[in-house]
């Protein structure tokens, strides 16, 4: 069987050094679900992300009479491969991916479907079961729905008092704060709206590096000539530099780069191969705090094909100093250099057309 | 595997044509204009996939004794990612004459197989190199690798093609380093892929037609037991004032001491690193071993290494992140120092010794004191890492007062494809640093790094890395774009810069002329004022405007 023999070649490669406790087992592949796989193995292997759901749903679950849902398949799933008996093997997603197709059409068919949607989609749909739950947990007659805003402006109520959502294990992770500054040049008043966000969409540039997508996505803009800004105190048109920070890191930092440009010419998206470079590890400042927050990378999920809608995405995943390789039903242990093959072409028609497009930074506990 | 980049056509390979690229730059000295282009045709049609990057290393030659009235030949020092920093020569050093013994009694040729067909798809072929063709003459040379082969090129000649290519057939070779001043036999070393290394004189390697080494003498590790795989050779260079000794660093933090004049393939065995974040050196048992000595120096790979021009020190930089300056004779940790983030990639010297350069992943290049024993200062300006940085110790400021020797010019070039100069004026950059710390007293964590007012830090201390807002900042003088492809190294010399892709293309910057060079100067009076900012930044890339006198700097997140 192959299957069983490319697990048994992975327990080989890593010998005595196989992780205590640790189980790596590739995901079946149903059509086109690779998006799907690779997030989840770059999820699962977040593990603060992992333990804090399996224990929620440890201490949540009710036997029967809970409502199946994203979150009670994705914590079966996990839950499957932790408690494997083996410690290598394939598991077929089946129950998950057959969710996710029902609660959104948008997935239902068997095209290939774009992993950051994915991911957003997902993320969001665990917030508002948690938030849901949590709510019905109080069983406060004013458990309205929280609007689903994860990442869009935190609204004041009418009666001028903020309404914070409740922190659910998915923001604990995952969320971050943004702050849009806007500064009238004329009066130098700063306008400032916070923003939280579970991800950074960064665009990328050839022959670049994250740490300058970052810069770029935290530059000065200036409002000028037809694009001026409204200031409230001169009560007129200004012009106006807008700039985003970062007011609070996250504790899971995940990138996504830009790799698809919708070409007007062409009347559809082109995957932009550019070479953007990304380290081992990050560092962000907060606006808000005095020292920077440092980062690891654990996992990267890379896109392979030269377009949006036709390829393959897999994932590496770092676990306990080694980084594995999960193509699907796949599992196989490679060196960390490895990951410079994925950084992107210089060459605008290279033969290499795999290339990182989602990245995750865990936030060291230590700031330096 | 899969995900393993496939080999396909490259289009537009030949950066000098390439849209968007200029042919000059300016600097307050004039224009450094492209004069010529090496590269082995052949490598940049067929993109090997990264698998190797190209090094570059600049050899001078000196005339054999038998000619009388020769020319001395002029001194530079070279640097890059991986490449080794050659000695520093005075001119008076010029005259001294190469000697060859008529038979080589400890030369043991290597009995290289025929190399099979396929591979990489590079065509077989000479390249440019010429059959009876007498090198005895003096020159200077560069020493390029791309895949499998190892290409030497004639500095001032026009020629693209290189005068030689040698073939490696068992392993990739991936770094080099040049001896002028080796007294006799071999003064070239090449490090390999697979951990080994080769030396050869690189004059009988121009004057044999073939395409393989010729006369090289091969060393190994001896224990490749402990690792198996056979970790790469990231750097090699020659000890400064220690003739015939030289020394590797590999990819798992080891770093070997060779003599060239012992044999090199003996049986020796170095005790086990248990911990491999531990500095340690074992020194080899028996007197005929060879290498002579391991250093292990940091857990993960060691990047590139660099000698200071007495050969006093040592300098390593590293995955972890740390530079490392070690006393060479007496095998102690003299200071070290960590990056913003990320792995270090580069290390040079200045050539009084007095700094050090680095650059790495964080898109910063670190300027260090050697005397204070700390970071001086950080300069932004790369998009991308920084994959190598020299100092110009041919460039001399144009003011003639004593600031003049507070003042250094250095360069960095990176995988955004430029080339960035800097002036490195001290007496600008030491003022902040005597003020207090501006962090609050709240925000301080009372680790004494956060102070940079404190006094020189104790010896043999790993400094970790400093917050953004602590350390000064340099912006460059000049942010041009040379290359279509990420790069990685260059050299000052005395009439140009040579920058190099990783693709193997080489490309030579000629200074500006001296009539042009005293005009600039006596029609901007540069001297008086900061830069100008119309003539300082000329790259149509996006560079940093602001002016590196201006300090405090401006904090940007």
């Amino acid at each position: 069987m192959v299957m069983g023999a490319s697990g048994s070649k992975l327990e080989k490669a890593l010998g005595d050094q196989f992780p205590e406790g640790e189980r790596y087992f590739g995901l079946e592949n149903f059509g086109n679900t690779c998006y799907c796989n690779s997030v989840l193995q770059a999820l699962y292997f977040c593990i603060p992300f992992r333990e804090q759901l399996l224990e929620y749903y440890a201490n949540n679950k009710t036997p029967g009479d809970a409502e199946e849902n994203l979150l009670t398949c994705l914590a079966d799933l996990f839950m499957q491969i932790s408690q494997a008996k083996k410690k290598t093997g394939v598991i077929a997603p089946k129950r998950f991916v057959q969710r996710v197709k029902k609660q959104n059409e948008l997935f239902r068919s068997y095209m290939h479907q774009d992993a950051h949607e994915f991911l957003n989609f997902l993320l969001n749909e665990l917030v508002d079961i948690l938030e849901k739950e949590s709510s019905a947990a109080k069983d406060s007659p004013q458990s309205s729905s929280p609007e689903k805003a994860p990442n869009g402006p935190v609204q004041p109520l009418a009666n001028g008092v903020k309404k914070e959502p409740p922190v659910t294990l998915v923001h604990k992770s995952f969320q971050g704060i943004l702050t849009n500054e806007t500064r009238c040049l004329r009066c130098e008043t700063v306008t400032a709206r916070d923003e939280t966000f579970l991800d950074l969409s960064v665009d990328i540039e050839q022959n670049s590096s994250i740490t300058s997508c970052l810069k770029n996505f935290c530059s000065t803009e200036t409002l000028n000539a037809e694009d001026k800004f409204f200031c409230d105190k001169c009560c007129s048109l200004q012009e106006a530099q807008k700039r985003m920070k970062i007011k609070k890191a996250p504790h899971i930092l995940v990138i996504h780069l830009k790799r698809f440009k919708y070409i007007e010419q062409l009347g559809r998206y082109k995957k932009l191969s550019y070479r953007v470079v990304f380290p081992m590890e990050l560092k962000l400042s907060n606006s808000s705090d005095d020292v920077d927050t440092e980062y690891s990378l654990f996992a990267v999920v890379v896109h392979v094909g030269s377009g949006p809608n036709h390829g393959h995405y897999v994932s590496l995943v770092k676990s306990h100093n080694h980084w594995l390789f999960f193509d699907d039903e796949n599992v196989e242990m490679v060196e960390e250099q490895t990951l410079q093959t994925f950084f992107g072409t210089s060459h605008e028609y290279s033969g290499n057309t795999d290339h990182g497009y989602i990245l995750f930074y865990e936030g060291l506990g230590g700031k330096s | 595997m899969a995900g393993a980049p496939g080999v396909g056509p490259g289009a537009g390979g030949g950066g000098g044509a390439a849209a968007g690229l200029k042919t000059y730059f300016k600097t307050p000295e004039g224009r450094y204009k492209l004069q010529y282009e090496k590269a082995h045709s052949a490598v940049l049609h067929y993109s090997h996939g990264g698998k190797t990057v190209s090094q570059l290393t600049v050899a001078y030659l000196k005339e054999k004794p038998a000619s009388q009235g020769s020319q001395p030949s002029t001194p530079s020092a070279s640097s890059g990612m991986r490449s080794a920093a050659a000695r520093l020569l005075g001119t008076g050093n010029g005259s001294k004459a190469l000697s060859f013994g008529g038979g080589n009694g400890a030369s043991r040729a290597v009995a290289g197989s025929s190399r099979v067909g396929g591979g990489l798809g590079t065509p077989t072929g000479l390249g440019g190199s010429q059959g009876g063709t007498n090198y005895d003459g003096k020159g200077t040379y560069i020493v390029f690798n791309a895949a499998d082969t190892l290409f030497i090129s004639d500095l001032n000649s026009q020629e693209k093609d290189p005068l030689k290519s040698i073939h490696f057939s068992n392993s990739n070779p991936l770094c080099h380093a040049f001896d002028p001043e080796a007294k006799e036999g071999h003064d070239l070393i090449i490090g390999m892929g697979s951990g080994d290394v080769y030396s050869m004189s690189l004059r009988q390697q121009l004057q044999d037609p073939g395409r393989k080494p010729v006369a090289a003498l091969h060393y190994n590790k001896g224990d490749k037991d402990v690792s198996p795989n056979g970790s790469r050779c990231t750097s090699v260079a020659w000890v400064p004032e220690r003739e015939g000794i030289f020394v590797v660093s590999h990819s798992d933090g080891n770093l070997y001491v060779y003599d060239k004049n012992k044999d090199g393939n003996t049986d020796c065995t170095f005790p086990a690193v248990k911990d491999q974040s531990q500095f340690m050196v074992a020194h080899a048992k028996s007197s005929k071993s060879n290498p002579v000595a391991r250093w292990h120096i940091c857990q993960g790979s060691i990047n590139a290494i660099s000698f200071s021009p007495d050969g006093a020190y040592l300098a390593t930089v590293g995955r972890d992140g740390y530079l490392r300056v070690f006393d060479f004779s007496k095998e102690q940790l003299i200071f070290g120092g960590r990056s913003y983030y990320g792995a270090l990639l580069c290390c040079t010297w200045s050539s009084d010794g007095k700094y050090l350069l680095t650059g790495g992943e964080d898109d910063l290049v670190q300027v260090w004191g050697m005397d204070d024993r700390k970071i001086v200062a950080w300069g932004e300006g790369h998009n991308s890492w920084v994959s190598g940085v020299a100092f110009d110790s041919y460039w001399s400021p144009p003011s003639s007062d004593g600031n003049g020797e507070n003042v250094y010019r250095f360069g960095s070039v990176g995988q955004d494809t430029q080339l960035l100069l800097w002036d490195l004026a001290l007496d600008e950059i030491v003022v902040p640093l005597r003020h207090p710390s501006s962090a609050s007293p709240t925000f301080s964590s009372g680790s004494p790094s956060t102070h940079w007012d404190n006094a020189c830090p104790p010896t043999g201390v790993l400094q970790p890395s400093p917050r953004m807002r602590d350390v000064p900042k340099l912006s460059p003088l000049v942010a041009h774009r040379v290359h279509a492809d990420p790069l990685s190294g260059m050299v000052f010399t005395s009439e140009s810069i040579l920058t190099i892709c990783r693709e193997g293309l080489i490309k030579i910057w000629v200074r500006p002329e001296q009539s042009e060079n005293n005009q600039q100067s006596n029609s901007s009076e540069f001297a008086l004022g900061p830069a100008s900012k119309d003539r300082a930044i000329t790259s149509s890339n996006k560079a940093s405007s602001s002016s590196f006198k201006k300090l405090p700097p401006v904090l940007v997140t």
